[in-house]
């Protein structure tokens, strides 16, 4: 071969090699198909709402068809804008409800109903659900997300995969299964053997319904609120190692543990705790602050804390232990939570991995 | 002579190598951890709480193009309204920024609080700590005028504080103008490395997440324990970071606690921009890493090390260029066994500069953020990794001289893109 063309071939090999990595970094420069900024959230908080207000606004179009079926007690198919399929109900229906049940897994539709809304058990609903009146599901049954104007009942071992909102009061019966968002602006009952994710409302009882007595006992109780609610205005005492509270002591200041937290019960924390490690807290023990451990937590029975109950990794609550209070709700956050029957907490009840209630022993 | 010489030479040569080592292997060891490791977000579920009054400092000099935009934001955000006080830290501008600032305080009565600085010390540190006269609540958050907070953003970066370890908070910086041309979509992938990657990194793995100075918090309790802002430091994010370290209190990371910023969008601006940033960091090295690698303080022996390892990253790149020239030199002596002392230093040596050129970080961030086709530029960081690698010794050359000469350090001002409101 002629020396100077095997010399060309040879720059013209290796300039191909040195630039054919470049050769998409160069379309993509040019074509700028991901050329956006990264998606930020900016107009919502990540309300656990958000999804039930977007669904409202959704079907807000249906207004005066629900009107007009409630007023003659009928019911009424159409497609909204989107293709989307409904159906809206005037009256109480069983029987069509479970006619459209049984056609969920061949014609899936949007139900929407202007009163109560009866679910026979065994029913699946892979479209949204949305009611004016009380939601009543029987048992085993499967929906995707739920909207109630008023209370919703889900009979045991029911699951819904998405999302659920409950103007009113939300019940769980024993063993439902809740895979995403639950919320209520009043009041949500979880019965035992159910699991959860990501729970809120102003009062969440764990197993069976306190009654209005106790209710308003816990509401007027709870934890001593502090007087300043700056986290960490007062002192901090630090040590390195595991640490003890003993039973009945009153601690006046932070307290922040490289190791081991174990607060004997009755002790009082008149500010935040915090634990490298595992966290214990014993029966009737107050905390006014937060609650963090960068590991495991368990607390009660019969506790009280104010503040924010962060675990990193487990936590469990036994019964009679009440976070937050009416007046300053709380977030109860772990990877993974049990929870005994006879816990309220007030605000936030968020199991990243897997939450469930447990029977009281 | 020659000899001892040649010796010193490859003594010197090795040495670097194994830092070089040390650097890349810490940055596979942080994106192995960020792709398969446990991943913690202690804080981001707090959602509901009694939350604490804050007060929101904006740096602004010279802003009349960004501060509408971050002051509308602010006033748009998420936060009980009674407990959260804006306090536009007007630095000696010169332009409109004050008139734009009062115009909102009055549209906004009682939410804004102007700290309208006319004289003192130039920075933004000492700006800061002149407008600490107008802060009394526990928690402080500190946003530069370029940044657009979204709705939910201020309850979690005030959400770490509930943990009475954490002392400063750090939230992740997103580019806004990351299509306008090479330069910002190179620096969009750099800040997602730096974050997405590196940042969550050390978070989950208990180290020293970096306080950015910006869509950033830190505790008032803290930050007078420490002594205040230091207004001689160039960078007085990194200085926060360490003396918080060094006094037990530690910075927490948020990574989902995303907010727009606005990136240099020309290679001047960003050469000065990186200039400041290894200057401050520099000094920070100098000032801390001795302290905290073998000082009695409260950090464990892991913060230890990695705040140690953090501190050098911009020393990297003057390092890595005598290397290259150690390497050079020693092989046209004709010395044979560092064949594999050169290979494994051209191998390594493209990844050792920490948030400068961190090819597989930025590979896997790009990953982690559900993004496709703008990992296609990876090859083209090679450029910024250039620029980088000789700016980055520049500073470091200008930072000895100075150093010899007593020339004072000066803070430059990053230069704005966005029009004008």
């Amino acid at each position: 071969m002629n020396p100077y063309i095997a010399v060309a071939a040879l720059v013209f090999v290796v300039g191909i090699m040195f630039t054919l990595p470049l050769v998409p970094a160069l379309l993509e420069l040019r074509r700028k198909s991901d050329a956006l900024p990264l998606s930020v959230v900016q107009q919502n908080a990540g309300e656990i709402r958000h999804f039930a207000n977007s669904f409202r606004t959704y079907i807000n179009g249906l207004e005066p068809i629900i009107l007009n079926c409630v007023a003659s007690g009928t019911a009424d198919t159409g497609t909204l804008t989107d293709g989307e399929k409904y159906v809206v109900l005037g009256r109480v229906d069983e029987p069509l409800v479970r006619t459209l049940a049984e056609r969920d897994p061949v014609h899936p539709v949007l139900v929407v109903s202007g009163v109560d809304l009866v679910v026979p058990p065994e029913s699946t609903f892979s479209k949204d659900i949305y009611t004016r009146g009380q939601f009543e599901g029987g048992e085993r049954n499967s929906y995707r997300a739920i909207l109630g104007e008023r209370n919703v009942h889900l009979g045991s071992a029911s699951r819904v995969l998405r999302w659920v909102h409950a103007v009113g009061e939300f019940t769980a019966d024993f063993g439902c299964r809740l895979y995403g968002r639950v919320s209520s602006d009043l009041l949500i009952h979880l019965q035992a053997d159910c699991s959860f994710l990501r729970v809120n409302a102003p009062r969440i009882e764990i197993g069976p319904a306190s009654s209005s007595a106790e209710r308003a006992r816990q509401d007027g109780s709870g934890v001593p609120k502090s007087l300043d609610p700056s986290p960490g205005a007062s002192p901090r005492f630090f040590h390195d190692g595991d640490f003890e509270v003993l039973a009945g002591q009153i601690v006046r200041s932070n307290i922040v543990i490289r190791g081991n937290l174990h607060i004997h019960s009755g002790a009082r924390v008149c500010g935040s705790v915090k634990s490298v490690k595992d966290m214990v807290i014993e029966d009737g023990v107050s905390v006014e602050g937060s609650a963090i451990s960068a590991r495991k937590m368990r607390i009660g029975p019969h506790c009280a804390i104010h503040g924010p109950v962060i675990a990193e990794r487990q936590l469990v609550i036994a019964g009679g232990t009440q976070c937050g209070t009416v007046d300053y709700p709380t977030t109860v956050s772990a990877s993974e939570i049990e929870v005994e029957e006879g816990v309220v907490v007030f605000g936030t009840l968020w199991a990243r991995e897997r939450g469930h209630v447990a029977a009281r022993l | 002579m020659f000899g001892l010489w040649l010796c010193a030479m490859i003594f010197a040569l090795y040495t670097i190598v194994l830092v070089i080592c040390v650097y890349t292997a810490r940055h596979y060891f942080f994106t192995l951890n960020r792709l398969f490791g446990f991943q913690r977000h202690p804080y981001i579920d707090i959602d509901t709480a009694d939350w604490p009054p804050v007060t929101v400092l904006v740096a602004a000099h010279n802003e009349e193009k960004v501060i509408a935009n971050a002051l509308s934001a602010l006033m748009a955000v998420k936060y009980p309204e009674n407990r959260m006080l804006v306090v536009p830290v007007n630095d000696r501008s010169t332009d409109r920024t004050r008139e734009i600032i009062d115009q909102f305080v009055e549209e906004f009565p009682g939410r804004i609080r102007p700290f309208h600085r006319t004289s003192g010390k130039g920075g933004k540190a000492a700006a800061l700590k002149d407008a600490m006269e107008l802060v009394d609540t526990e928690v402080i958050l500190v946003f530069d005028a370029d940044y657009i907070p979204g709705a939910g953003l201020i309850k979690q970066l005030v959400a770490p504080f509930f943990d009475l370890e954490v002392g400063g908070v750090m939230g992740r910086v997103v580019p806004m103008n990351a299509g306008t041309n090479l330069l910002t979509r190179l620096l969009d992938l750099e800040r997602s490395g730096g974050y997405q990657v590196d940042q969550q990194a050390r978070m989950n793995l208990r180290l020293v997440p970096q306080h950015g100075g910006t869509v950033a918090g830190v505790r008032l309790s803290a930050l007078q324990e420490i002594g205040g802002w230091n207004e001689n430091s160039l960078t007085e994010d990194t200085d926060l970071t360490y003396r918080l370290l060094l006094n037990g209190w530690k910075t927490a990371y948020q990574n989902r606690s995303e907010c727009y910023e606005e990136v240099p969008e020309n290679w001047p601006v960003r050469i000065k921009q990186i200039m400041r940033w290894a200057k401050g960091h520099n000094q920070a090295m100098v000032t801390y890493s001795l302290r905290l690698l073998l000082g009695k303080h409260r950090a464990t022996l892991r913060e230890r090390i990695d705040g140690t390892l953090l501190l050098g990253v911009y020393a990297m790149a003057p390092i890595t260029l005598v290397g290259w020239a150690l390497a050079l030199g020693v092989f046209y002596q004709g010395v044979a066994p560092l064949h594999g002392v050169i290979a494994l230093l051209s191998l390594t040596a493209y990844a050792a500069l920490g948030n400068l050129a961190a090819f597989f970080e930025i590979a896997a961030a790009a990953r982690l953020d559900g993004t496709r086709k703008r990992i296609c530029l990876l090859p083209f960081l090679i450029l910024g990794f250039a620029v980088s690698i000789f700016s980055v010794s520049r500073a470091a050359v200008s930072q000895l001289s100075d150093l010899m000469t007593g020339a004072e350090f000066h803070w430059d001002k990053t230069e704005r893109f966005r029009k004008a409101l």
